[in-house]
C-alpha cells in the first residue's frame, strides 16, 4: 500500500503514537482540540438549542426550556421549510450537474495549447475569489430587468420579446440564482479537473490515436476515466459549496420573492435573527448540517479510494 | 541626576497618566451611522470634550446587522452599554426583559421632557407601562417627484397629486415604457421594508392590521397591486429595498417614488433634474393623512456596566442643539418643539415635517416580525399574481390573529 500523505490511516496513527514521542501527541492533540472547539461545540449547540424553546430573554444561558421535537413538529408543519428544502435540492443538483460539466468543458478547453492559454484559465478564477455579496450585488444589476444588461443584450439579439424579470419573478428568481452561483463557483470546479487532467499521461493519447481513436473515442475511454474520481470528488465539493451558499443569495435576492429561491442555511437565518425564532432557526439548520455531514462522507470515502488506487 | 531618581520620576509620570486613564470610564455605543455628516459623530466628540467622567467609544455596525449583532452580544453576554435601536424592535427586547428600565431616569431627568415629544415616537419605546428607549430621531415617509417629467408630461409641478386617484391618474401619464420610464416606485421588498411603506396606504384606507381582511385593507393592496399590474410601477418593486428604490428615481426610471428624508442628501448631491417631494396621497372619499413612523431609539441593553454613563449620553444626545445637527443627514427631531432654523432643503423639510405629524408607530408589540411577515407576503403575493389581494389579506389575517389574540396591539 501506497503512503502518500492522504494515505494516513488509524493503523499507521497508532503506530506512530507507539513511538512515544511527546511532541508527536502535541501536534495529535492541537487539531483535534481545534476541530472539536471550533466545529464539533458549535454544531453540537446548534442541535441542543433545536430541542429547547429560546427566547432572547434566555439567549445566553444553556440550559433552557425543553420542548423535545416542538421545533421539528413546527419546521416539518411549515409549507415555507418544505418549499425551501425542495428549493435546496434543486440548487445542489442543477450546481452539481452545471458545474461538473461547465468546469469539464472549460478545462477541456483550456488543456488546449493556444496563446492565453493559461492566463485566461487564471483570470477566470479570479471570479471564485469574489466575496459573495460582491457576486450577489454584480448580479444583481446585471438582472434588473429595465437597465440590466442581461436583458439589454437578449432584447438586442431579439431572443426575448419584453424584460424578463430575473429577480422579481417567482417563477425565474431560482434559475436565476443558479446561473450566478454557477458562474461564481465554477472555476473552481474547472481548477480540480484541469489539474487531474495534466496527471493523465500523454502516451494514452498517443498510443490511443495510433489505433485510430477520434477526439471522441479518446474523451469516452481515456480522460473520463481517469478523471471519474475527481469528478465524484468535484460533485461532492460542489454540493457542500452550494449547502452552504448564503452571502450570495442573501445580496441577489434575499431569498424572495416568496422565498422562490430561499435556501436552508437563509432560510435559518432568517428566523433566528429576523424572526426572532432562535430554536426553530436550529432546527432547519440542523438539517443543512447533516446533509452536508452526509455528502462529507461520501467525499472521504472518494479520496481514500482515489488514494489507494 | 541619578539614573534610580529618572526611574522613580518616570514611574510616576506614568502611574498618574495610568490613573488619569482609569478615573475615565468607557461607555461603548453601537450605531449604524456611517454618514460623516450624522449628529451622532458630533455629538460624541462634545460629549467627550465636555466632561471627563465618561469618554464614548462608538462601533459602527452595517444598518441591517444591527439587530444580528445584538442577539449575538445578547447570547454571549457582552452587550455594549448603550446601543440604537429601530424602533419596531425595541418591544421584541423589552419583553425579554434585555433593555433596563428607564423609566425613573426619564422622569427624574432635567434633560429629558417627555411631553414635548411626538406621540408616536414616545409610544414606540413603552412595554406594559414601563419605557425602555427613547428616540433619537424620527422620520416618515413622503412622496418625491421629478418635476422636468412632469412639466413633459403637461402635469403642473406647482401642484402635485394629492388623492390614490390623482397618483394613480399622473403615474399612468408619467409611465413611458419606450424611455424606461415608470410612473410611480415603492418599496414592496420582502422584509420589513415593505410593511412600513405599506401600511400608511392600509391606513388611509381607513384598515389596519388588526383586520388585514376588511374591505379596507383589500382596497389598499388592490390599489398596489393595480398599479403594478397596469404597469405604472415596476414588477421589480418587490425585490427592490428602499434605497433601490431611490435609486431608479435618481436615475429618472421613476417618475414619483416614497422615500423618507434621509435620502436627501445623496438625492441633493446627484440628482441633476429639478426635484421636489409632497406628503402622502389621501385616499379620496376619505381623506385620511398618513405615514410610517421610522427611526432609531437610543436604549440601554440589560448587563450594560455603566448605566448611568450610558444614561448620561442619552440625555446629552437629546438636546435641542444635537436634534437640529440631525437635518443634515435628514434626520428630523421627536421632540415637536424643535425647529431647524434655517433648514438645508428648506421645501423638503416642511413637507417632512408635516407629514411627520401624521406618521404612526409600527407596534409596540414583542412579536411585531411576526406580524410583518405575513404582511410582507401578503404584499408579495397578490404584487406577483400569485393570489389575488383579498385571499392573500384573508390569509396573512389568519395568521396575525392568534397572535393579537395573546396580546393585542
Amino acid at each position: 500500500m501506497r503512503r502518500g500523505p492522504r494515505g494516513i490511516d488509524a493503523a499507521w496513527l497508532i503506530a506512530m503514537a507507539h513511538a512515544r514521542s511527546p511532541l508527536l501527541l502535541v501536534f495529535l492533540l492541537a487539531p483535534v482540540f481545534y476541530l472539536l472547539a471550533l466545529i464539533g461545540f458549535p454544531i453540537l449547540y446548534n442541535i441542543l438549542m433545536s430541542f429547547q424553546e429560546v427566547t432572547l430573554g434566555n439567549l445566553s444561558k444553556l440550559l433552557r426550556p425543553f420542548v423535545g421535537l416542538d421545533n421539528y413538529r413546527e419546521v416539518f408543519a411549515d409549507p415555507v421549510f418544505r418549499q425551501v428544502f425542495v428549493n435546496s435540492l434543486v440548487f445542489v443538483g442543477v450546481n452539481v450537474v452545471g458545474q461538473v460539466t461547465l468546469g469539464l468543458m472549460a478545462a477541456l478547453f483550456f488543456a488546449e495549447t493556444f496563446a492565453g492559454a493559461h492566463f485566461l484559465r487564471g483570470l477566470l478564477l479570479a471570479t471564485w475569489m469574489l466575496p459573495g455579496l460582491v457576486v450577489g450585488a454584480l448580479w444583481k444589476w446585471m438582472f434588473a430587468s429595465q437597465y440590466g444588461v442581461v436583458n439589454f443584450v437578449l432584447e438586442a439579439l431579439h431572443a426575448i420579446g419584453g424584460p424578463v424579470h430575473w429577480l422579481s419573478d417567482p417563477a425565474i428568481a431560482m434559475t436565476t440564482v443558479n446561473i450566478a452561483h454557477i458562474w461564481y463557483i465554477m472555476p473552481f470546479s474547472m481548477i480540480l479537473i484541469a489539474a487531474a487532467l495534466t496527471a493523465i499521461p500523454l502516451e494514452q493519447y498517443e498510443a490511443a490515436e495510433l489505433d485510430g481513436a477520434g477526439p471522441v473515442a479518446r474523451l469516452r475511454y481515456i480522460t473520463l476515466p481517469a478523471l471519474r474520481p475527481t469528478l465524484l470528488a468535484v460533485a461532492c465539493l460542489v454540493t457542500i459549496y452550494s449547502m452552504r451558499a448564503f452571502d450570495m443569495i442573501f445580496a441577489l435576492t434575499q431569498g424572495g420573492p416568496l422565498d422562490s429561491s430561499n435556501v436552508l442555511p437563509l432560510l435559518s437565518y432568517q428566523f433566528s435573527f429576523q424572526q426572532f425564532k432562535f430554536g426553530i432557526g436550529a432546527a432547519v439548520g440542523t438539517f443543512a448540517v447533516v446533509f452536508v455531514f452526509a455528502v462529507a462522507l461520501v467525499y472521504v470515502r472518494t479520496l481514500k479510494h482515489e488514494a489507494r488506487a | 541626576m541619578s539614573l534610580r531618581k529618572l526611574m522613580a520620576m518616570v514611574a510616576a509620570a506614568a502611574s498618574m497618566l495610568a490613573a488619569d486613564a482609569m478615573a475615565q470610564k468607557v461607555i461603548t455605543l453601537w450605531h449604524p451611522y456611517n454618514a460623516e455628516t450624522d449628529m451622532i459623530h458630533y455629538g460624541i466628540k462634545t460629549f467627550n470634550e465636555s466632561q471627563k467622567e465618561y469618554r464614548i467609544e462608538a462601533r459602527l455596525v452595517p444598518y441591517t446587522q444591527l439587530t444580528a449583532e445584538m442577539i449575538k452580544a445578547i447570547a454571549t453576554g457582552t452587550p455594549p452599554d448603550l446601543v440604537t435601536l429601530n424602533d419596531p424592535v425595541v418591544a421584541s427586547f423589552a419583553s425579554q426583559d434585555q433593555l433596563v428600565d428607564i423609566t425613573d431616569r426619564i422622569r427624574n431627568s432635567k434633560v429629558i421632557n417627555l411631553s414635548v415629544y411626538f406621540k408616536g415616537p414616545q409610544t414606540s419605546g413603552v412595554w406594559q407601562g414601563r419605557r425602555y428607549s427613547i428616540a433619537r430621531e424620527v422620520n416618515a415617509l413622503g412622496l418625491f417627484y421629478n418635476a422636468d417629467l412632469f412639466r413633459a408630461h403637461g402635469l403642473d409641478p406647482d401642484k402635485p397629486p394629492k388623492t390614490w386617484s390623482e397618483v394613480r391618474a399622473a403615474a399612468e401619464k408619467l409611465t413611458d415604457p419606450a424611455h424606461h420610464v415608470f410612473g410611480i416606485g415603492f418599496c414592496a421588498h420582502g422584509s420589513e421594508q415593505s410593511t412600513f411603506q405599506f401600511l400608511p396606504w392600509l391606513w388611509q384606507a381607513g384598515g389596519s392590521i388588526n383586520k388585514l381582511d376588511s374591505p379596507e385593507a383589500i382596497e389598499a393592496l388592490q390599489y398596489w397591486t393595480d398599479l403594478v399590474q397596469k404597469g405604472y410601477a415596476s414588477k421589480d418593486v418587490i425585490n427592490q429595498q428602499q434605497n433601490d428604490v431611490i435609486n431608479s428615481f435618481m436615475a429618472g426610471n421613476y417618475a414619483m417614488a416614497v422615500g423618507g428624508p434621509w435620502e436627501l442628501p445623496r438625492i441633493q448631491k446627484d440628482v441633476k433634474f429639478d426635484w421636489r417631494v409632497t406628503v402622502l396621497p389621501v385616499k379620496d372619499g376619505k381623506n385620511i393623512q398618513a405615514s410610517s413612523l421610522g427611526g432609531f431609539h437610543f436604549a440601554i441593553p440589560r448587563g450594560a456596566k455603566e448605566i448611568d454613563g450610558a444614561f448620561k449620553a442619552i440625555e446629552f444626545l437629546s438636546t435641542p442643539a444635537i436634534f437640529q445637527d440631525g437635518w443634515k443627514s435628514g434626520l428630523m427631531a421627536p421632540r415637536a418643539d424643535v425647529e431647524v432654523k434655517d433648514p438645508l432643503w428648506p421645501k423638503a423639510y416642511a413637507v417632512f415635517r408635516e407629514q411627520v405629524k401624521y406618521a404612526i408607530q409600527r407596534g409596540p408589540h414583542p412579536q411585531w416580525p411576526d406580524l410583518s411577515r405575513p404582511i410582507q407576503i401578503a404584499i408579495q403575493e397578490s404584487l406577483t399574481g400569485v393570489k389575488p389581494p383579498a385571499q392573500a389579506l384573508k390569509e396573512a389575517a389568519a395568521k396575525i390573529q392568534p397572535i393579537l389574540a395573546r396580546q393585542p396591539l
